[in-house]
């Protein structure tokens, strides 16, 4: 329940966190259009460039004070991306010197079948004991093909597999680069707090209400969603055991009941934020909220000297980038 | 047989430090014949506390044996059966209600303790009967009664799995006097009729002193008080407490600072009533 990543706002009290929302979702804008513009390839600079990154990137996180393994635990959701386009550019590029001397010969054959499940069951027994999850499920992978290769025996079918290293290399690239988006944007979120981000996306949208976009509108519906979000969650969990009170055992049970449990859960937690709009709504306008009108708030945000630097030195990163690339 | 509490804690867990809602808990609690209040402030950890008897809440540390049952149970070992013995009604139950009509409402329940459609229904009726809902309103949704009845149909809802022992946290919230005595009534019946033991969390020192016959002090998580209300009141500490006393021994105090009325402790408003009509005929 209470690992969903957003408006996961870690307190503390780095410049990070003091940077003023509208500069640092700016600067982070900046920064990803300067990962990106990086060319995928197996050259030297642009993967001394992305590899600088990366440990810069892993700089940042460290003087933030977060710790490491939140952010790496960002990485959950897509370590199935991760390996799928690290294999995908492991055997399909086919460029540059070959690391074997022959194409390997791959056997699916009934001892490498074999060998491959009883891995598999290894690998879900063993994987909780493994502290670094997302390194072992890339491991394992891998072992997946090695078993392949080294199981011949009954085979049924096989085919041949040539690694270059401009493949390996490559593949690699795409790992970091994808690998530093998320830690950059998650870092945003650790260190922002939602009516920050909302105040931020709010005031950079503004130059769109020239064209009728009714951006406070915009705004108000995001910030309350995302106020909501932790409210919900809550009702649904007093709802949860209220049902569980009833004998809805939400772990052990067939599908078929499963069903039932489900509607009993999302019928009242429906009702229940229904009607906490209506009340949101009836506060909102005895307070006075006109939708349009002009309000103030009660933080003001002011640019400091940091947020300026800040701002600077990811134009002269995503400048360096591009007049690299020029060069080339 | 009962619930035991043997030197149980449980901590909430937060980002960096874990926060202690109840500790070194020691409590035992007959299968019958017992009406227990649970007080104390905001916080103290009642809710808590209750959710324990059912095992919604496993403890981090020490041991709860409900019916034999030893909680945290051993790996693999079924505790669902609990949540029949021990019927828990939360804090505004109203919200639990999802079914189409009241009566499947009511027959949630036992269905999911594997009871058939017909036993089902007719536990439900009897629940039903119990808390007042009329056979005219079975097939009325939910969502259409008036947040009195919906109480008493989420009440029912629990009433129908037949628990031997029936936890409730703060039932009469949000009522108005009416509907709060008539719902304290459904449950102190209960209690009189079928010895069944009822566990109260309440801030209403009124209902505490009229129904209850033990009292349990909560305060910053821990037992501060346990036994009888007539020890609580008269109880030396009691300041500290940081509870109310009840109405009509307010009552009964100002009479005798006041007028010179002698105090003789009464709990309820009638026995109140009776006594000063003795005193006045003196």
């Amino acid at each position: 329940m209470n690992n969903i990543t957003i408006g996961q706002f870690i307190p503390g009290n780095s410049w990070l966190h003091k940077l003023d929302p509208r500069i640092k979702l700016l600067s982070l804008v900046v920064l990803l259009v300067g990962v990106f513009m990086i060319p995928i390839s197996a050259e030297v600079l642009p993967l001394a460039i992305m590899g600088a990154i990366f440990v810069g990137v892993l700089i940042l996180t460290y003087s933030t004070g977060i710790p490491m393994r939140k952010v790496l635990n960002g990485l959950r959701p897509i370590v199935f991306l991760l390996t799928f386009t690290f294999f995908i550019q492991l055997f399909y590029v086919k460029s540059g010197t070959m690391l074997t001397e022959n194409p390997i010969q791959m056997y699916i054959s009934v001892t490498s079948i074999l060998g491959i499940i009883l891995f598999v069951i290894f690998y879900n027994w063993s994987k909780k004991y493994i502290k670094f999850r997302i390194l072992y499920f890339f491991f394992a992978a891998f072992m997946v093909f090695f078993i392949q290769a080294m199981l011949p025996y009954i085979p049924l079918t096989s085919y041949s597999l040539s690694i270059y290293d401009e493949g390996l290399l490559r593949a690699g690239f795409i790992f970091v680069r994808i690998t530093n988006v998320i830690i950059l944007t998650s870092l945003l979120t650790f260190t922002t707090m939602t009516t920050d981000l909302n105040y931020g996306i709010e005031s950079l949208l503004k130059p769109l209400k020239v064209v009728k976009v009714p951006v406070d509108v915009i705004a108000m519906m995001l910030s309350l969603t995302l106020r909501y979000i932790p409210t919900l969650l809550g009702e649904t969990e007093k709802i949860m055991k209220a049902q569980a009170s009833r004998g809805v055992d939400f772990k052990e049970s067939k599908f078929k009941d499963k069903v039932v449990q489900i509607i009993s859960l999302l019928i009242p937690v429906f009702v229940i934020s229904f009607k906490r709009a209506e009340d949101l709504g009836n506060a909102m306008e005895v307070r006075g909220y006109v939708i349009g009108a002009k309000r103030t708030r009660v933080d003001e945000y002011s640019i400091k000297f940091t947020d300026v630097f800040t701002i600077i030195l990811s134009l002269v990163f995503l400048g360096l980038i591009i007049y690299s690339r020029v060069i080339a | 047989m009962g619930i035991q509490f043997k030197d149980v804690s449980y901590a909430y867990k937060g980002l960096k430090v874990n926060y202690d809602a109840i500790g070194h808990i020691n409590l035992t609690i007959k299968a019958k014949g017992e009406f227990i209040a649970i007080v104390g402030q905001t916080g103290s950890g009642k809710s808590t506390l209750v959710q324990h008897m059912n095992a919604l809440l496993l403890p981090t540390s020490g041991n709860v044996v409900v019916f034999g049952q030893n909680l945290p149970p051993k790996k693999k070992e079924k505790i669902n059966f609990l949540r029949q013995k021990v019927g828990l009604v939360f804090q505004f139950p109203e919200y639990q209600l999802f079914e189409e009509t009241i009566l499947k409402d009511i027959m949630f329940g036992p269905k999911n303790f594997k009871s058939t459609e017909a036993q089902a229904m007719e536990m439900a009726k009897r629940a039903a009967s119990i808390v007042g809902i009329d056979e005219s309103m079975y097939d009325q949704s939910p969502f259409r009664i008036s947040g009195g009845q919906m109480r008493r149909v989420a009440v029912a809802g629990i009433l129908a799995m037949e628990p031997e022992i029936l936890v409730l946290d703060e039932p009469t919230r949000g009522l108005d006097p009416r509907g709060r005595r008539d719902l304290m009534k459904i449950f102190n019946d209960l209690h009189e009729k079928n010895d069944q033991t009822i566990i109260l969390i309440s801030h209403d020192m009124d209902l505490v002193s009229e129904y209850a016959k033990r009292v349990i002090v909560l305060k910053e998580g821990s037992i501060v008080f346990d036994g009888k209300k007539e020890a609580l009141f008269e109880h030396p500490d009691f300041e500290t407490f940081h509870l109310d006393l009840p109405t009509p021994l307010k009552i009964l105090k100002h009479l005798e600072k006041e007028v010179g009325i002698p105090y003789q402790p009464k709990y309820d408003f009638d026995s109140l009533l009776d006594h000063l009509k003795e005193v006045s005929h003196e």
